[in-house]
């Protein structure tokens, strides 16, 4: 089974430090421990990948479908069998940052633009913009009954800490599963950052400490991490003399100093960097993929091979058992999806870009027989606005919107949930952000509240709960 | 979790204990081990000391019997009747406890267990007391100087090590003797100067003979300059400093121009200005001091809170941070609902929000540089002075209770005589910051120097470029009637002044009104000829186009001409010269600037209230909390492990007679911080030895070291690390104060890490594997040992690049054998001489790089394997550890 062997790896070294330290929390007092790496349900997946689309994906565009937009084109809500979608009070989950020009409500209704057709055993419903996904659909379970608060984009620091902006920063999922959980893998880091994410929260560890922080990762065989080439004019011979001298001298310190933890942790850091010297390069050293495989993501097509390139490495991370690799999709000002205007022509050129990456990289983890261990995520901060904005674009929404879920013990051929005939609000099983975290925990094994650290209370919002109906 | 693992062993308890007998000490103890606690968790916050609601409290089985308004609240032997019962399993929601929007309910086992319980007689042990009075919580107690005892075994010792003793001697157990001077040595200049000694440093404090060395290397590094800078980084990590950030080119937090409060923290720690006094001029100098630009540096504190978007969010922080980092109270909590822990109803989160409700941010213009965006002091004035606070229903921004508008005030159980609010009349040069005498001078003299400057480009050589003579005398003509203008609208600003708003600035008026209206016209000549330069270059294709340009150019002069010609209007007044702007908010909208109403003439005075309350020796916190602060950051552990949470959810001080001792000595000698670095590194304590070797019944007894019998070591702070390096190298660049270093120009800067620009956006990636400050909150930093730090160590570009450099000043003081230079090389940068085995391995080592250049001049490889030897020992734990 491959949970019965968790080494403690990142984990495990930054607590030893932590709890060297001092005591912050005296286990004595308060009966608190740290995780110890073990999970405390019976895991069903091992390791994430977790797409992320700055700037928001219109789910009318993409994975939920309403024809009612086409009818009703033109006419304001009001004008509508809808109005009631208006009605204040539904309105009240919004919390505003600021009041914007971006983010309000959008009265008249815009037409589809895009078909959909149907996939699968299961005949769901995907645009045409996402034909590879589509052909995964027997594989994935959509939820399209996602909400959250916050109508600008901090619902992206949001959709990954559970929190609104006006709260503050809080440790994000990639974190909790990092914390909670040792490493698979000795020689890689276990929470890894790809892509931009020039707008949301940089760090991700917060008050659980930078040990988790996600560790950003290049797709560049030559430098592909912070600090991984050597600046300096000396070899790698010399400087494996150099690093054994370190290692005996710093043993030779245990024995003077005992009582300090902090020795034993570095030299286990030592050893994991170098390792990781040498593991890295080789993640996103493509050279030995076949042909067939890096045509099927597309790595050499122009207008998908930044993704394409991201996946297949995230598709070696998880095979060498990394934990948590999240994808940052789309840069520029708030994110790239943010199609204020020309929606059409913006959301057909991303979806170009991504599709065929996505598409290919559940066919690959398929075939490989990872995906029943790896869950796939795709999400995005929030949903746009079934009325227009200016001529071509449509808004910030929140109220209901679209992510789905593939591989890790969740079923596939699944629609979860539904949002109003227009696509206004979620009105069938209503998820808000957190329930997605409460459910990749769980498959993971991890249950939030047993991470939860002292004199750090949680709210119960935080927590989310699982989203049961979507598990095999 | 642990609750639950609690219940699940009660569960077995029960298991056996009903069916059959039963034991009531058993069961005693299942209430005091399961039932109590939980009730503590979840019900005691409205039903136990710190409130009664409905007049029930749940922290004994006496007051459960005696119950509330509604009866009793157990009737044991009957769970069916206990009222308790009812109200956690009821479905009715009025009547469901804890009320369903506060938590969720209790679970089905938990209920199981209280039933259990109750069935089995509700036992309890006899001797219950109830839940302490949370105003009589020892922190909120003034610190009383402690007696100090007097030990038989302790001559010589002093407070600190008395009272640690005290503790000891209680345990059995024997402080660790002192450290080695080497090591001790070391370990000053690091905390106190924020680097380990040069080698020449090192020898002379190693070489002094004087009975009293210590002290006076003490003295002297307290009084070196460094200093300020070494301890001003901790205060900025509590403080919150952070450089601008936003999105592109938009500011939206902090503020430019930010650093002015860090070199006055440098500075005022330099000066060794008393902590309290520090607290007031960073809160109110704008009230107490505002004529005084030095001092007004103080309030970048308030300044570097500012948020473009959202008030709410950037009040919250305030509020938040000012009660962590000076009170050590959680005020945060009680946002939304009364605080679960501490006498803290909601509406002193907003009372507290109402100290600042009026103030907002302001850059005014300091000498020799009027344009804000390259200069400029950012400090805070009180702007809506009538602004209402209100308290937000459940925290919610969107429900405010606008039946009562919430005056400024500070938790009850704390205040003392009601708070003396006194409005602030400012002097006049505080509304109208033009009044400055540098700033009319900033403005003529920046005009002078663009006057010069064309004047240069004037005489210069011909470039060659079409009309490039017509465009250099058109340009110096604009820059001389800007020059003429500025004097004028100077001339203008003084007059009016002098006539205290008397009409007798006629001839002045209008002077300046046309001077401004021909320095309008001279840039729209100017803007003429690089039109007709412009056409004169442009391509065929492009001519007809250049042409249009001209034309509009052409048109705007001769309108700007006709304006200089016109009559002046009776009203028409030139512009202002600036000398303060407010920094705009987008509360309103994101997409243009809040309207501005103008600096008012007088400040609400309520923020000085609220200094003064909190840097008084009668507020019980703020000197425990800085203390507590000091001590961690000399010590390696705090005294309160919960340094922003002295409340009653926080960890209880290990040595509370020692806290109280440092607060007391602390204000007693007028808050000075250089006194209270002064009394700790001077005790015993301090300069324990931190190896444990031979302690094997010590660290068994006290792992924690919670009795303070030796020192732990401490891994150093991300801008130790690197001022370190660049220190052995001769490298580090001790220029002191100025803008921060932007990120760009970082890799190839010297300057010592403290001035790194750093933000939520911006940070060095150096520092931050080294677990540099998150700008958001810091109250400790982490000392995390993770691989990217190794990789740093050993790959950067900054410890390469120092290596040949360290390398090379290890030898002109070592001897010339390899062994010579291992000892060096050991003293200096670790600070301790190496045994035999250290250096048997240092000098194999060092025979392996020498052979890796086989064919190389000696020279060359001698100086390869000392390199090596630098690096290797860069890489050693004790290069980052203060031992």
């Amino acid at each position: 089974m491959f949970l019965a062997d968790l080494g403690m790896g990142f984990t495990g070294l930054a607590l030893g430090a932590t709890l060297a330290r001092d005591g912050v929390v005296r286990a004595s007092e308060t009966g608190w421990l740290p995780p110890d790496g073990r999970p405390h349900l019976r895991p069903r997946a091992r390791s994430v990948i977790w797409l992320f689309m700055n700037g928001g994906v219109s789910h009318l565009e993409s994975f939920d479908p309403k024809p009612m937009l086409n009818v009703h084109a033109g006419k304001t809500i009001a004008q509508t069998p809808f109005a009631h979608v208006q009605d204040p009070k539904r309105l009240a989950i919004e919390r505003l940052v600021v009041p914007d020009a971006n983010g309000n409500q959008r009265n008249v209704l815009y037409p589809l633009q895009v078909g959909f057709r149907r996939h699968g055993k299961a005949g769901i419903e995907v645009s045409d913009w996402f034909p590879h996904v589509g052909r995964h659909a027997d594989r994935i379970a959509f939820v399209r009954s996602m909400w959250t608060t916050d109508s600008n984009h901090g619902a992206q620091t949001q959709f990954h800490s559970g929190r609104h902006q006006n709260d503050g920063d809080f440790p994000t999922l990639g974190a909790w599963v990092h914390y909670g959980l040792g490493s698979l893998n000795e020689n890689l880091p276990q929470f890894i950052s790809i892509g931009t994410r020039e707008y949301w929260n940089k760090r991700d560890g917060h008050y659980l400490g930078p040990a988790h922080d996600a560790v950003p990762l290049r797709i560049d065989p030559s430098n592909p991490l912070d600090f991984g080439t050597h600046e300096g004019s000396w070899t790698a011979s010399d400087r494996r003399t150099g690093l054994e001298l370190a290692r005996t001298l710093n043993g030779l310190r245990g024995v003077e100093y005992p009582g300090d933890p902090a020795i034993a942790a570095r030299l286990a850091s030592y050893d994991l960097a170098y390792r990781m010297q040498m593991s890295v390069p080789d993640v996103v050293d493509f050279s030995r993929e076949t042909a067939e495989t890096k045509a099927m993501y597309g790595i050499d097509e122009p207008h998908c091979r930044d993704l394409a390139r991201q996946l297949l490495a995230a598709r070696r991370l998880v095979e060498r058992g990394v934990r948590f690799v999240q994808i940052q999709h789309g840069g520029g000002g708030a994110g790239a999806w943010d199609a204020h205007s020309g929606l059409k022509a913006n959301h057909e050129g991303l979806a170009r870009a991504v599709d065929q990456p996505i598409g290919a990289l559940l066919a690959d983890l398929g075939r490989r027989g990872l995906l029943d261990e790896t869950l796939v995520v795709f999400a995005t901060e929030f949903g746009r606005t079934p009325g227009t904005q200016g001529a071509d674009g449509r808004d910030h929404h929140i109220f209901g919107f679209s992510v789905w879920m593939a591989g890790g013990g969740v079923r596939g051929g699944v629609v979860h949930g539904a949002t109003d005939e227009i696509g206004f609000h979620a009105v069938e099983d209503r998820h808000y952000v957190t329930d997605i975290h409460a459910t990749i925990l769980h498959q993971l094994g991890l249950d939030s509240r047993r991470l939860e650290v002292p004199g750090r209370k949680r709210l119960e919002i935080d927590h989310g709960r699982v989203i049961r109906e979507i598990l095999a | 979790m642990v609750q639950r693992m609690a219940l699940l062993w009660v569960g077995a308890l029960f298991v056996v204990l009903f069916p059959g007998a039963q034991s009531d000490v058993v069961a005693d103890e299942a209430y005091s081990k399961s039932i109590k606690p939980l009730f503590r968790d979840r019900c005691w916050a409205c039903h136990g000391a710190l409130q009664h609601k409905a007049g029930l409290r749940l922290d004994t089985v006496a007051a459960m019997l005696k119950g509330g308004d509604s009866g009793p609240a157990i009737v044991p032997g009957d769970s069916k009747r206990s009222l308790l019962v009812h109200r956690i399993t009821t479905e009715d929601p009025a009547e469901h406890m804890p009320p369903l929007r506060e938590g969720v309910s209790l679970d089905s086992e938990a209920v199981g267990w209280i039933r259990g319980w109750i069935e089995a007689g509700a036992p309890a042990p006899a001797d219950e007391v109830p839940d302490a009075d949370p105003r009589g919580h020892w922190a909120y107690r003034p610190p009383a100087r402690p007696v100090v005892p007097a030990l038989a075994s302790g001559s010589g010792l002093g407070a600190i090590d008395a009272l640690l003793e005290t503790g000891r001697l209680r345990v059995g157990m024997a402080a660790r003797p002192e450290a080695p001077r080497a090591m001790l040595i070391r370990r000053l200049f690091v905390d106190l100067v924020g680097m380990p000694p040069s080698p020449e440093e090192r020898e002379a404090a190693l070489g002094d003979s004087r009975p009293d060395w210590y002290e006076r290397w003490v003295d002297r590094l307290l009084a070196d300059p460094r200093h300020g800078e070494r301890w001003a980084r901790h205060w900025m990590d509590v403080w919150r400093y952070s450089d601008a950030w936003g999105l592109g080119d938009q500011l939206r937090n902090s503020q430019r121009h930010i650093h002015h409060w860090r070199d006055w923290i440098v500075e005022s720690l330099n000066a060794n200005v008393p902590y309290d006094e520090m607290i007031r001029l960073m809160l109110a100098a704008d009230e107490l001091h505002p004529g005084d630009p030095g001092r007004l540096r103080a309030t970048g504190f308030l300044a570097r809170n500012f948020f473009l978007f959202n008030r709410n969010q950037w009040l919250d922080e305030t509020v938040e941070h000012v009660s962590k980092g000076f009170l050590g109270l959680t005020l945060n909590c009680a946002k939304c609902h009364d605080h679960k822990y501490d006498p803290i109803p909601q509406a002193d989160f907003y009372r507290m929000r109402a100290f600042f409700e009026p103030y907002h941010v302001r850059m005014d213009v300091r000498p020799g540089e009027p344009d804000l965006l390259r200069d400029g002091l950012p400090r805070v004035y009180d702007r809506d002075l009538a602004k209402p606070t209100f308290r937000f229903i459940r925290g919610n921004e969107g429900s405010p209770d606008t039946n009562r508008v919430i005056q400024p005030g500070v938790p009850a159980f704390l205040s003392g005589p009601a708070l003396p609010i006194v409005r602030v009349s400012l002097p006049v040069e505080a509304f109208q910051p033009e009044r400055n005498p540098w700033v009319l001078a900033a403005h003529v003299e920046a005009s002078m120097a663009r006057l010069a400057e064309a004047t240069r480009v004037l005489a210069g050589e011909d470039s060659g470029e079409p009309l490039e003579r017509e465009v250099r005398e058109r340009r110096m003509e604009a820059a001389m009637a800007e020059h003429h203008a500025v004097n004028a609208r100077a001339d203008f600003m003084r007059g009016e002044w002098m006539a205290h708003g008397g009409d007798v600035t006629g001839g002045l008026r209008i002077a300046a009104v046309h001077a401004e209206r021909r320095h309008a016209e001279a840039r729209a000549r100017l803007a003429v000829a690089e039109a007709e330069q412009r056409h004169a270059k442009a391509e065929a294709s492009k001519k007809e186009g250049a042409l249009k340009e001209l034309e509009a150019a052409r048109k705007k002069a001769s309108e700007a001409a006709a304006k200089t010609a016109s009559t002046v209007g009776d009203t028409e007044r030139p512009t202002t010269l600036v000398g303060s702007a407010w920094t705009p908010t987008r509360f309103l909208d994101s997409t243009k600037d809040d309207p501005d109403p103008g600096f008012p003439s007088t400040s609400t005075g309520r923020r000085s209230a609220l200094a003064r309350w909190i840097a008084d020796k009668n507020n019980p916190l703020t000197a425990r909390v800085a203390v507590n602060h000091v001590w961690a950051r000399h010590l390696g552990a705090p005294l309160v492990a919960s340094v922003f949470d002295l409340g009653r959810k926080g960890t209880p001080p290990t040595n509370p007679a020692l806290l109280d001792w440092l607060a007391a000595e602390f204000m007693e000698h007028g808050w000075s911080l250089r006194h209270l670095h002064r009394v700790i590194v001077l005790s015993a304590a301090y300069r324990m030895d931190s190896s444990t070797a031979g302690a094997d019944v010590e660290m068994a007894r006290d792992p924690d070291n919670e009795h303070g019998w030796r020192r732990v070591p401490m891994r150093m702070e991300a801008q130790v690390v690197r001022d370190s390096i660049l220190m052995h190298a001769g490298q580090l660049d001790l220029a002191r104060g100025g803008p921060s270093v932007p990120p760009g120009a970082q890799e190839s800067s010297r300057r010592r890490s403290l001035y790194f620009y750093h933000s939520n956006n911006e940070r060095n990636l150096l520092l931050a594997t080294f677990d540099d400050a998150l700008v958001k909150e810091c109250y400790r930093r982490d000392a995390s040992i993770v691989p990217q730090q190794a990789l740093a160590l050993m790959n950067a570009r900054v410890v390469n690049e120092a290596v040949p450099s360290i390398a090379a000043r290890i030898g002109v003081r070592s001897g010339a054998t390899d062994e010579a230079y291992v000892r060096e090389a050991f003293r200096t940068l670790l600070g301790f001489e190496p045994g035999e085995a250290e250096t048997r391995a240092s000098l194999a080592a060092m025979d392996a790089w020498r052979k890796g250049m086989p064919g190389e001049e000696p020279g060359l490889a001698s100086r390869r394997a000392h390199e090596g030897m630098v690096w290797a020992l860069l890489n050693h734990g004790d290069f980052v550890t203060v031992r």
